[in-house]
């Protein structure tokens, strides 16, 4: 029966990924322009036609501090650490199936505050700021296979996975707090601008080093998506149908938190992203994974790029961090799904 | 439906992201090239610059610091000063930076700078200063902190050559850098000699003075929302230990200080004098007054004694420069009714 449906519906979903392909097409079409507007936009405006001479080599060379050693690294890294997040979360509300989930919630990004921040209370200055995305990325891990572990009984469920999830998260929060408040007022204002997620002092060196995360795990994430589709079905129908649910779970985890993981370490607590970004996709595409996965990434990548361009240039002279708007955007969105759940 | 659909669109997916991402390959590979020129340009620039100064003058000093060593031709002309005790020890030269970071309080500077910083330009926050304004302000040096400032060390340079210092409360170490980077080292010398003079000066009036009772135990205590620190090192701390006063036995401890959330722990404060900064806030002031009110307060020497004190916070633990350091000590002068 299912597959007198899917050649009857064949026509259909021709049509449906010929939108997908649509709406793909004008989002990234989008993000070029964006990522143009940000490269000439900031404490001294560039003509956008300027910068387009620029990056295609045929500059005179006056721009070649601000938009090549400032703003490309900083635009770039920005939208693949919201491409990163986005995509982190739309797994976890896959694997999940609750709208809720993100990165934030279950307590990845917790880990990684965790690890940053014992980086930067009791390391900083003895050892080379450049090993600060590791210890994240390190507490990121740490916790997320204690989160793993804990709710392992015969097997992970979701929901047991969300519940210890949230536990494990307030306890990170718990734990940066401490010691932030343990710490020297020195510190603490460079431990609050890592919390809030920033993308201040991007440079080419962490662009190269996020870029693999990307190029390896977004990829990874389209094989399984067929996988994530029967799976929202849910656990026996899963089973039914012969998915290895307990393996493919544990697998979807991992790139989830390989995602998560690599973009806080190299931007910070950038908060919501994660939560909102497979929202946003669901909104303007259909429903199918694989479709869902390069959308997300780029709503995702939008987000934070549109946040950092207006966190650097509202305020000028100051240059704020980019996670105080995702989470002003973010938690009002929070609340609306909330509400719009509420009777879930 | 969306698993068997999946299929028909799964090699279009493919070849799309294929797309994605040879274009951020693209642009990452566009930027490289661009650092490459970039650092050609820069050269180029730094000649430039050197066939002015050479005409200027023939100093040439290689100056080592924290984040290693910088070479600085003739007398630095365009100054951005990125820490708080940075802007106080340029204004103490007598020099006026073209860009100064934000102060932490009475922004965009401290009152106590503020007339000799008229029209500088503000280059953001001390903890993210704008690279695009510091670019903009075309200056010859920058004075920086390694605590803050390592990050971003590379990109200063780009723009200019940059000193730095390890942290941002020592006056001492940035009198002396601030010295050598802008080529006035007799300054700096008369400056600390000055700053030595009165150091002696305020110990032998206070000898003759108190006597017996000097040397005396201080604290410095700092009321926040909802606890109390005490202060062992920092700025202020390194001073009065200069200037002779002596801490009490558990407070001999090179870490930053303490904190207490407990209003039982108030006889950690003990001490013959307490100097307070606190920040004005209504929240701070209300938790301050619940701490005065404990039973405990009331025990303390310096409350008994009436040796409690409420100092400027600015002038004592923002400043961070020489002129905080010498305002600090006539706050002193004054509490010990020395002339």
């Amino acid at each position: 029966m299912t597959k007198l449906s899917s050649i009857k519906n064949k026509s259909k979903s021709n049509q449906l990924n010929k939108k997908s392909l649509v709406t793909f097409l004008i989002l990234f079409l989008f993000s070029l322009l964006l990522i143009l507007l940000c490269l000439s936009v900031g404490s001294s405006f560039i003509h956008p036609f300027n910068v387009i001479n620029h990056l295609i080599g045929s500059g005179t060379g006056e721009y070649d501090f601000v938009i090549n050693t400032l703003r490309l690294p900083r635009v770039s890294l920005g939208f693949m650490v919201g491409a990163a997040l986005g995509v982190s979360g739309l797994i976890l509300q896959g694997i999940i199936r609750n709208p809720l989930a993100s990165p934030d919630i279950i307590g990845i990004t917790g880990g990684a505050s965790v690890g940053a921040i014992i980086f930067i209370v009791s390391f900083m200055g003895t050892v080379s700021v450049q090993w600060l995305p590791l210890a994240a990325l390190l507490g990121a891990a740490i916790v997320a296979v204690f989160t793993y572990a804990m709710s392992w009984k015969d097997g992970v469920t979701p929901i047991r996975l969300v519940l210890i999830g949230i536990g494990v998260a307030a306890a990170m929060n718990a734990l940066t707090t401490m010691m932030i408040v343990l710490s020297d007022t020195y510190s603490t204002s460079t431990a609050y601008l890592w919390l809030t997620g920033s993308l201040y002092a991007a440079k080419w060196q962490d662009v190269n080093s996020m870029l693999p995360w990307i190029v390896i795990f977004i990829p990874l994430t389209l094989l399984f998506s067929r996988i994530v589709n029967v799976k929202q079905l849910g656990d026996d129908i899963a089973t039914a149908l012969g998915v290895r649910v307990q393996l493919y779970r544990m697998l979807l985890l991992f790139i989830s938190v390989a995602l998560a993981g690599s973009a806080v370490a190299y931007a910070g607590g950038i908060g919501f992203v994660g939560l909102i970004a497979p929202h946003i996709a669901r909104m303007i595409a259909n429903r199918s994974f694989a479709v869902l996965v390069p959308i997300t990434a780029l709503i995702g990548g939008i987000i934070v790029v549109l946040a950092d361009l207006v966190a650097r240039t509202a305020f000028l002279p100051l240059d704020i961090p980019a996670g105080v708007f995702t989470s002003g955007i973010g938690a009002p969105f929070f609340i609306y799904l909330l509400y719009k759940n509420r009777n879930m | 439906m969306g698993v068997f659909t999946y299929s028909l669109s799964k090699s279009k997916l493919i070849c799309l992201l294929a797309i994605l991402l040879a274009s951020i390959v693209f642009l990452t590979a566009c930027g490289d090239d661009g650092t490459e020129s970039n650092n050609e340009d820069k050269e180029q620039g730094q000649a430039e610059s050197e066939d002015q100064s050479a005409t200027e003058s023939e100093d040439v000093r290689e100056i080592s610091h924290a984040m290693g060593d910088t070479t600085i031709e003739g007398t630095p002309k365009r100054i951005v000063t990125l820490y708080q005790g940075a802007t106080d020890t340029i204004v103490a030269f007598d020099v006026k930076p073209v860009g100064a970071v934000e102060s932490w309080l009475q922004q965009p500077t401290y009152e106590y700078l503020s007339e000799d910083l008229e029209g500088v330009e503000i280059v953001g926050t001390e903890t993210q200063p704008n690279l695009e304004e510091i670019a903009k302000l075309n200056p010859d040096l920058i004075i920086a902190s390694a605590l803050r400032h390592e990050e971003i060390y590379d990109q200063l340079t780009e723009i200019a050559p940059t000193v730095a210092h390890e942290t941002v409360f020592d006056f001492k170490g940035t009198v002396e850098l601030m010295g050598e980077a802008i080529n006035q080292e007799e300054k700096a010398n008369e400056l600390l000699t000055a700053w030595d003079d009165r150091v002696k000066d305020f110990q032998g009036k206070v000898t003759e003075k108190l006597g017996d009772e000097w040397p005396k135990n201080v604290s410095i205590l700092n009321f926040r929302a909802d606890h109390a620190r005490i202060y062992f090192t920092g700025f202020a701390g390194s001073i009065l230990a200069e200037l002779g006063f002596t801490r009490p036995e558990n407070q001999q401890s090179d870490e930053w200080g303490i904190q207490l959330t407990d209003k039982e722990s108030i006889p950690e404060m003990n001490a013959d004098v307490f100097y307070i900064f606190n920040e004005e806030d209504p929240a701070v002031e209300q938790t301050f007054e619940e701490w005065k009110n404990h039973p405990l307060w009331d025990n303390l020497d310096a409350v008994k004694n009436d040796q409690v004190y409420m100092v400027d916070e600015i002038i004592w633990n923002m400043g961070g420069g020489i002129k905080a350091a010498n305002l600090m000590l006539d706050d002193i002068y004054d509490r010990f009714e020395l002339e």
